[in-house]
């Protein structure tokens, strides 16, 4: 675990010419090798753009993105992509997809990982693109993506139209490829139950901004929910989110000190703690201190 | 032409280049047999009406011509017809093959693999973009150029085989046979290509950029066609007043030269009607002067008409190639 499979640095891109535009802003993050990120965060969080600039789909307006060590134009051969609406060639069949992808990646392709994924789908080969269902499509994008037996994956909300049946089985075949060969992952999602048990790491952003990253045992040990009686001063802890219910108040916090034996606290859920810092854009970014974590 | 796009079977084994050109055949199979489809008709009509089709008429003009007036006349007018009909024909289709070559790389070449998103997929392989578009507009560029070259000079043996033996023959400067027999179908064809590449990559659609693609080589042609007398130096003929404006081929400009030497527009070409007699003798007017281009002409005109429009695609393509390349990694 040498070197990063992601970093970022004041990485920031804007579509057209309109200062608004920007879809994502002074991220720096990094993305340790052999990790199975999950990159969360609502809607116009600047998630694709994220993954589609690792892919060197987009290049940067500011700020730089290196990937396995390089930048991801040369690294692109060794780089598994699967976008969000799963863009496959409708005229062609299963088989012709991925005699493709062994055409243009070669010296790389692993015809038997590809065919296993399609396989355990029992896809019919000579069935078209076309005539598929949305989750056979993206057993085929994701076969497509593994046969090139990426160093590093990335997958932009891969299992959004996957039946849970489906989804699950994609996902082992996902954490078997990350074990077996050590790839890295970095997926985008909205949905958090399906990140907490094969997720190892995040990324959140809001508002094309890091809010949060690193190990997800770190970050979730570096926050703290607790309820004291309302009018309590949370000060100096960093607040994410507060509530106050009649005479109780119900907080999620990154701790700065010991805090006092008064109140009650537990340890956050992933969900609890997502949703928190979901529901709070105003939220300190905690971004800066967990990198250094994660580094 | 399948036999020549299939990648030499040596490659198969621990070859190390992505087979793009197998793939970019495969997803345009449709065009690609339509287009066969389309030079081989095409090509099949040209041969048939420069041979057999051209000695009939021939036949046949002769015996009409050899008819005495008013005597009862025999001779073969379904020939005369068929050769005429397939003329015109030809001719459109030959100079459709640009329109043709621009609506297929407005629609399918870039513009419908942005729409649909697969640009994504096919620049994420071990293929750089920039060589995705190059394989794009290199390998088409190289059959475009064959057929459309065959066609044209197919057409250019045709008319050649009748000329002077059908009455009706078409003259060299007719406007369509001139450029259906010259090499201006070719660089427009290149045109429409490197143009469909750069429209799809712009709009990033695929029926807009068939329509822009589609004028904008309508668009060349015409801006062509306009600018076509002034490529080359014309010939000057001057001719006497009785004989009217002489010289035939392109026409640059004509008038009347008067007496001080001057060049000025003819308000009338006939000096047997009497209205204009008086009128060019109140010019004093002392003969007329055309400006054309003769028959020998027609290769000058022809090549730097083409070498401006590819001058124009080489530039379409490297605004296409820096696109690519600025927008992605």
């Amino acid at each position: 675990m040498t070197e990063p499979a992601i970093e970022a640095a004041a990485l920031a891109k804007r579509f057209g010419r309109r200062r608004d535009a920007w879809a994502l802003r002074d991220c720096s993050f990094r993305v340790p090798a052999g990790r199975v990120c999950a990159v969360v965060g609502p809607n116009g969080a600047g998630k694709s753009t994220l993954l589609a600039l690792a892919a060197g789909l987009l290049v940067p307006t500011e700020g730089t993105v290196t990937v396995l060590g390089t930048d991801p134009a040369a690294a692109r051969p060794r780089i598994g992509f699967v976008d969000q609406d799963k863009p496959l060639y409708p005229q062609l069949t299963v088989a012709e997809t991925l005699r493709m992808g062994a055409d243009l990646n070669p010296g790389r392709w692993d015809a038997g990982t590809a065919h296993d994924v399609v396989a355990a789908g029992s896809l019919d080969p000579g069935k078209r693109i076309r005539a598929l269902s949305g989750g056979q499509r993206t057993r085929v994008a994701l076969a497509l993506a593994l046969g090139k037996r990426p160093e590093l994956l990335l997958l932009d909300e891969p299992m959004a139209d996957l039946d849970p049946l489906a989804r699950h089985d994609l996902m082992g075949v996902l954490m078997g490829q990350a074990a077996a060969h050590g790839t890295t992952i970095v997926m985008s999602s909205h949905v958090v139950a399906e990140l907490e048990d094969s997720c190892d790491h995040l990324l959140l952003l809001g508002g094309g901004r890091v809010r949060l990253a690193g190990e997800i045992d770190e970050v979730l040990a570096a926050h703290t929910r607790l309820s004291a009686p309302a009018g309590t001063t949370l000060a100096p802890h960093r607040v994410v989110e507060t509530r106050t219910t009649g005479r109780q108040l119900s907080a999620l916090i990154r701790p700065a000190g010991p805090l006092p034996g008064d109140w009650r606290t537990c340890a956050p859920s992933l969900e609890e703690l997502l949703l928190s810092y979901l529901r709070n854009p105003e939220a300190p970014s905690s971004a800066d201190t967990t990198t250094e974590a994660a580094a | 032409m399948t036999a020549t796009l299939t990648t030499p079977a040596v490659l198969a084994e621990g070859h190390r280049t992505p087979r793009q050109l197998r793939w970019l055949l495969r997803l345009h199979r449709p065009a690609a047999l339509a287009w066969t489809a389309f030079v081989l008709l095409t090509g099949a009509a040209l041969l048939w009406l420069g041979g057999p089709l051209t000695d009939a008429a021939a036949q046949a003009w002769k015996a009409y011509n050899a008819c005495a007036f008013g005597s009862r006349c025999s001779y073969d007018q379904d020939a005369i017809l068929t050769y005429k009909d397939t003329y015109t024909y030809t001719t459109f289709a030959v100079l459709g093959a640009p329109f043709l070559v621009a609506a297929w790389a407005g629609a399918a070449l870039t513009g419908r693999e942005l729409e649909s998103g697969t640009v994504r997929l096919a620049w994420t392989q071990a293929v750089s973009p920039v060589r995705w578009l190059a394989a794009r507009l290199a390998f088409p560029a190289l059959l475009i150029t064959v057929s459309t070259g065959l066609l044209a000079w197919l057409h250019r043996r045709a008319w050649t085989a009748g000329d002077g033996r059908i009455d009706t023959a078409k003259p060299w400067h007719d406007v369509a046979t001139f450029y259906a027999g010259g090499v201006v179908p070719v660089a427009l064809a290149l045109a429409g290509l490197a143009l469909g590449a750069l429209a799809g990559l712009l709009l990033r659609r695929s029926l807009p950029a068939l329509a822009a693609t589609v004028l904008g080589v309508g668009a060349l042609w015409a801006a062509v066609h306009t600018a076509m007398p002034y490529l080359w130096p014309t010939v000057t003929k001057v001719s006497g007043l009785g004989e009217g404006p002489q010289g035939d081929g392109f026409i640059a400009g004509e008038g009347v030269i008067t007496a001080g030497g001057d060049r000025v527009a003819a308000p009338c070409t006939s000096i047997f009607n009497q209205g204009c007699k008086a009128e060019l003798t109140e010019l004093k007017a002392v003969s007329f002067y055309r400006d054309y281009h003769p028959v020998s002409h027609t290769w000058p005109l022809n090549l730097v008409a083409s070498g401006i429009l590819l001058l124009l695609t080489a530039l379409l393509v490297v605004t296409a190639l820096r696109l690519v390349r600025r927008r992605t990694a």
